[in-house]
């Protein structure tokens, strides 16, 4: 909403410039989001008079007019056809300014001297008027600056009112206020009207066929209409209020609804069909073509104002077309009623259609003003468009509204506000707001709601307003206290928030994604459940219309956009919602913890350089996941974090085939990737990305990608763990060299190791792997460091000795490898 | 060999080593002990034919011999390889970049909600959670913002059919808070929003809001405004300002938005706060009593407070970021500037 202060100032005083009354409304709740000073006269013009007018002798479209500038004669040549001896003019003299950045000088046009410019409004920047030059009142003094004639520029307020104030649509309802908060009185404008002639009941008929929907309806009627161009000072206050002027009658009732906030429509009554008004519902099939010229499909769940045979208005949303205000209009019938706001928002809704008049009816028009709007735009069209109102006035008045009475008990207000107010005080508010206080005794008052004011329903309603005008920096803001509520259990959510501070301890880097994401992206990572995807209706961009069911495509994208910005090397989380539908659960979200490794991430400074391997990728991610398991879960037995075969609930297996619904495992290079479980239930992936897919983005060395589902990990996380004994007697070590065969792997050689394994071997770390000529193509050397230890007495070397060669006995017998000694 | 001749080989082998005049010297002592037809060599070798109780200790003597001669060769040979007038006999340089795991961090979004926890934590509230996409009841109904209502305009709503939508607050929270459990109730809930919003500097279609919600028996305005002071304090420093302004909420009543002072220009006025010197946070109020019917609460003996604020926001002041896009951007340099 659009506030010229100067158009304010007719309806109340207040002793304030724009910037005070805009801080003063922005503590009441009505937000001033903006102040604007518009419409300043440019300097250097000033009031000419056109004392002849030339045809240019070499140009048809262009006249020579000698103006008078009250101190000498100018030539002008001017393209306007409005150019007329006698007239008063804006004259823009040598060295002046126009608005579009124009300097005027003297200059010879198609060989004609002109010494200026004369201006349509449209060029000082006054409005878009641009039909012909500004035509100013013949008593305007010539030679004197125009702004004296326009007036000083003024100061426009930006309102942001909330859906809670439909009082606050009009220049009244925000007077009202300021009257409140000045301590002043509203002034109102004037609505005489002379009626004269014939009565309006007699030229028209009106029936409301609902009048649940339509609760009154009034209808004026104005003969003798002249439909024309609006004076200037109605043209600049609807232009300062972003309205645009299109002709005398249709202005007016513009003004008015700026003024009252009550929408108001003129229908050239001669247009209407048998004379008659008919507020019903659309039939089925009936269309209207309305002010915008769109054809609209009406249904019969919207109202119409209808003549005989059709509708001529969307009722409360717009008016039709072929009955509107022509230019040789005479007889108007005007409009003004109250709509049921529901049914004009689901009006405006399936039309998609809104406009200043559904914006005002759907919030709630003041049933009881409905009148006073009408008899307002009556008396400007009489003084304005020399129209004549008929006698009377037709008013379909289903009845007024029940008086709402509200009690406001001060303990109450007390309490909720946290401050006493003084005696008094509460019942003044109301006042001041025009609530009157119907009832009032020491504890509590009654207030009857205005119509004006829908909002007020309960008592907490009320004492907003008093909040609102008492002023919220009155309210003392002390120390807070603290105040325990003990049943409450967030350990879940505190541990998602534990587990970002894990993943970043161990060296990552958080990322935070959209949650919407583009298909394309989503295909070129798996398309293998494209079904489960939940697709966004109408989404804002083509990037986003998915909600991501997986947060590796944005990982993946994420460290590409890096590589485009030369970045080496990085290690990226995300711990975020993915949504998918199944049958089972259309709207199922989950938690998900996303990790992405590129370039020498894992490596000392000293090592980067070297070229990366896949295999070191992997363990990379491996070594991740176990040591993040590892700190949310400490396992019986598991004391050594290189020694992840230790771990039991924990699992990587193998895909076989087997990819859980609502994984992108379709993104990983074959025979890189595996399995995540915990406690044999899958609940993630990981692996190396598909060298096409990495090549999207031009990363050309290996890429680790793992993505888990985080509720397995937080069962039981974060336990406080128990001290135990620390071994007393020292513990033996013994390594074991072996030449294994490539498709021997880790994995198995551990099993043997720990098969049967004497309760003394305490642990096995793998502490080498290497490839030679020696071993032999095809073969590795794996040595593994064991671990002896007896908790109850020292081992000897030979007891170590024996449980060693034990343990290369069964690798020998059982995997055939040969045991590498010395 | 026996092991004390090992002992005495060893010393005769360091003392070459150590007075070799240069390379060529130095690699001539590395050949007749360590080469591959070495001294060294020869005694591993011979090691098998030692009778078994000796064993072992010559067996660990040879191997101290070889390390110690190897790392003794090691370091001579770059001390000899910079003796061309140069001071420094070893190559010890105190000023190498020093090496450790690297950590990582938080992204700054994460930073703004545990330190929002950790500080609430210390007013006794506990964190709750709700979905992302949630029913129209919970977004809109029992929050006393009905369909046929304007109100519903001022969040413009991805709806994913004709119930279900992405919650364009975190106050659904509240709701599924209260039906759970009778007051006393006090909760944070951090969580991500989404409102069809066009993405620009200050507008992101998906944004991170936490809601707060005390309720009880006597809960006033003036708790609400120490409260979030407190907060305000904590977070931004002890001299940030906060205002309160009345606004609407459907769900509130007496509704407000509060502000903070602009962190980077201390309310004098600046590109972050568009000259005003405040920011606004987000809203807050009194829980309409209507809500509380929707709950099953009795309105007359509960009063509560509830509030929003804009995670993004307060990141974006914190840390004096321009564009909220940046923090969606996860450029690594970015991130790494903010890492706490």
């Amino acid at each position: 909403m659009k506030i010229p202060l100067s158009w304010l100032r007719d309806y109340v005083d207040f002793d304030a410039d724009a910037n005070t009354l805009a801080e003063r409304l922005t503590f009441a709740g009505i937000e001033v989001e903006g102040i604007e000073l518009k419409g300043a006269v440019p300097e250097n013009i000033i009031v000419g008079e056109i004392t002849d007018v030339d045809q240019h002798i070499h140009a048809n479209h262009l006249y020579v007019c000698l103006v008078n500038n009250g101190a000498e004669i100018l030539r002008v040549v001017s393209a306007a056809g409005n150019c007329k001896a006698g007239d008063k003019v804006p004259l823009a003299g040598i060295g002046a300014t126009l608005p579009n950045g124009m300097t005027v000088k003297a200059e010879k046009i198609r060989g004609e001297l002109s010494q200026g410019v004369l201006c349509a409004e449209d060029e000082l920047g006054l409005s878009d008027d641009h039909s012909g030059l500004m035509v100013l009142p013949p008593d305007t003094k010539i030679g004197r600056p125009l702004s004296e004639f326009i007036g000083p520029p003024d100061h426009v307020l930006s309102l942001e009112i909330t859906p809670n104030r439909p009082d606050l649509l009009g220049l009244l309802g925000i007077a009202r206020e300021v009257a409140a908060l000045f301590g002043a009185k509203i002034k109102w404008p004037a609505c005489d009207l002379l009626e004269e002639g014939e009565s309006v009941q007699d030229a028209v008929a009106v029936a409301v066929e609902d009048s649940a929907a339509c609760p009154r309806y009034t209808g004026r009627l104005l003969t003798d209409a002249k439909v024309g161009q609006s004076p200037f000072w109605l043209r600049r206050r609807l232009s300062l209020a972003g309205v645009k002027a299109i002709n005398n009658i249709v202005d007016i009732t513009n003004y008015c609804l700026l003024e009252c906030g009550q929408p108001l429509h003129a229908f050239d009554l001669n247009l209407l069909a048998g004379k008659k008004i008919i507020v019903r519902r659309a039939r089925d099939g009936e269309k209207i073509t309305a002010l915008d010229d769109v054809e609209y499909k009406l249904d019969p769940q919207m109202l119409v104002i209808a003549d005989e045979f059709q509708p001529v208005a969307i009722a409360g949303v717009m008016g039709g077309a072929r009955t509107g205000i022509q230019p040789g209009t005479t007889s108007i019938l005007l409009e003004s009623a109250c709509f049921q706001p529901a049914l004009i928002r689901k009006t405006s809704k399936t039309l998609g259609l809104t406009s200043e008049s559904s914006y005002r009816f759907e919030r709630g028009v003041d049933i009881n003003q409905v009148d006073f709007a009408s008899r307002r735009a009556g008396a400007l069209m009489a003084q304005i468009a020399c129209a004549r109102p008929a006698k009377g006035v037709i008013d379909v008045f289903a009845g007024r509204p029940a008086e709402r009475k509200i009690i406001c008990r001060y303990s109450r207000a007390s309490n909720l506000l946290g401050v006493n107010l003084p005696a008094g005080r509460i019942p003044a508010i109301f006042n001041s707001l025009e609530l009157p206080v119907v009832a009032e005794d020491k504890d509590q008052c009654t207030v009857s709601a205005p119509t004006f004011r829908p909002d007020l329903e309960t008592e907490a309603d009320l004492i907003e307003e008093i909040a609102r005008i008492y002023g919220l920096d009155k309210i003392p803001a002390r120390d807070p206290l603290c105040h325990i509520v003990a049943s409450a259990d967030d350990k879940h959510i505190r541990d998602q928030l534990q587990c970002r501070q894990l993943l970043a301890a161990l060296g990552l880097q958080e990322i935070v994604n959209y949650s919407f994401v583009s298909e394309k992206l989503l295909d070129m990572f798996d398309s293998a459940f494209p079904e489960r995807r939940i697709k966004i209706p109408r989404p804002v961009s083509a990037e986003h219309t998915i909600l991501r069911d997986s947060l590796l495509p944005q990982m993946a994208e994420t460290l590409g956009r890096n590589r485009s910005r030369q970045i080496d090397e990085a290690a990226f989380f995300e711990i975020s919602r993915v949504f998918a539908g199944t049958d089972a659960a259309p709207f199922h979200e989950e938690t998900r913890t996303a990790v992405g490794l590129m370039g020498a991430a894992g490596r000392a400074l000293l090592h980067k350089r070297q070229a990366l391997t896949e295999a070191e990728v992997f363990s990379w991610l491996k070594g991740i996941l176990y040591n993040f398991y590892e700190k949310i879960r400490k396992e019986e037995g598991w004391d050594d974090s290189r020694n992840n075969d230790a771990v039991k609930r924990l699992a990587l297996d193998e895909f076989n085939g087997q990819i859980p619904a609502g994984f992108y495992a379709g993104c990983f290079k074959p025979n890189r990737s595996a399995l995540i479980s915990i406690d044999g239930a899958p609940c993630g992936v990981m692996g190396l990305l598909k060298d096409e897919i990495r090549r999207e983005w031009r990363i050309l060395e290996p890429v680790g990608l793992m993505e888990f589902i985080l509720d397995p990990f937080l069962k039981n996380a974060f336990l406080a763990p128990s001290a135990k004994t620390l071994p007393v007697y020292p513990s033996v070590t013994r390594d074991i060299a072996l030449r294994a065969p490539f498709s021997l792997r880790h994995a198995d050689i551990i099993k043997i190791i720990r098969k049967n394994s004497p309760k003394e071997l305490t642990s096995v770390v793998l502490f080498d792997i290497y490839f030679s000529k020696e071993i032999g193509a095809g073969f590795k050397s794996m040595a593994y460091s064991l671990t002896y230890q007896s908790p109850d007495r020292t081992l000897t070397d030979d007891e170590a000795n024996r449980l060693n060669e034990s343990v290369k006995k069964r690798l020998k017998d059982e995997l055939k490898v040969e045991i590498r000694e010395g | 060999m026996k092991a004390e001749d090992i002992l005495a080989l060893k010393n005769e082998a360091e003392q070459e080593l150590k007075t070799a005049k240069n390379a060529e010297e130095l690699e001539k002592a590395r050949i007749k002990y360590l080469g591959r037809k070495g001294l060294l060599p020869e005694i591993m070798k011979g090691l098998k034919t030692l009778p078994p109780e000796e064993r072992p200790d010559a067996g660990k003597y040879s191997n101290e011999f070889k390390s110690a001669c190897e790392a003794l060769f090691t370091s001579r040979l770059a001390e000899l390889g910079t003796d061309n007038g140069a001071e420094q006999k070893d190559s010890f340089d105190p000023t190498l970049p020093g090496q450790w795991q690297t950590s990582g961090s938080v992204h700054p979004i994460t930073a703004i909600i545990a330190e929002a926890v950790t500080i609430f934590s210390s007013l006794g509230f506990t964190i709750a959670d709700g979905p992302d996409i949630e029913t129209e009841y919970y977004n809109f109904d029992a929050l006393n913002t009905p369909d046929d209502h304007p109100s519903r305009d001022t969040q413009d709503t991805f709806w994913l059919d004709d119930k279900m939508l992405l919650r364009t607050q975190t106050s659904p929270v509240q709701i599924r808070v209260m039906e759970k459990q009778k007051p006393p109730v006090r909760i944070i809930a951090p969580g991500r929003c989404y409102r069809r919003d066009t993405t620009d500097a200050t507008h992101s279609a998906n944004f991170q809001q936490i809601e707060g919600l005390y309720v009880d028996k006597n809960v006033s305005m003036a708790d609400l405004k120490s409260d979030i002071s407190y907060f305000a304090r904590r977070m931004m420093g002890p001299n940030v300002k906060v205002r309160f302004r009345p606004h609407f909420f459907p769900f509130t009543e007496p509704s407000v938005e509060y502000d903070f002072s602009c962190h980077l220009c201390r309310g004098k006025g600046c590109r972050i706060c568009k000259q005003s010197g405040w920011i606004e946070i987000s809203g807050a109020g009194m829980v309409n009593p209507k809500v509380f019917q929707k709950v099953g609460y009795d309105p007359e003996t509960t009063a509560g407070y509830a509030f929003g604020m804009g995670v993004e926001r307060i990141a974006m002041i914190k840390f004096g970021i321009p564009d909220i896009r940046m923090l969606y951007d996860n450029d690594i340099r970015f991130l790494r500037q903010l890492a706490l």
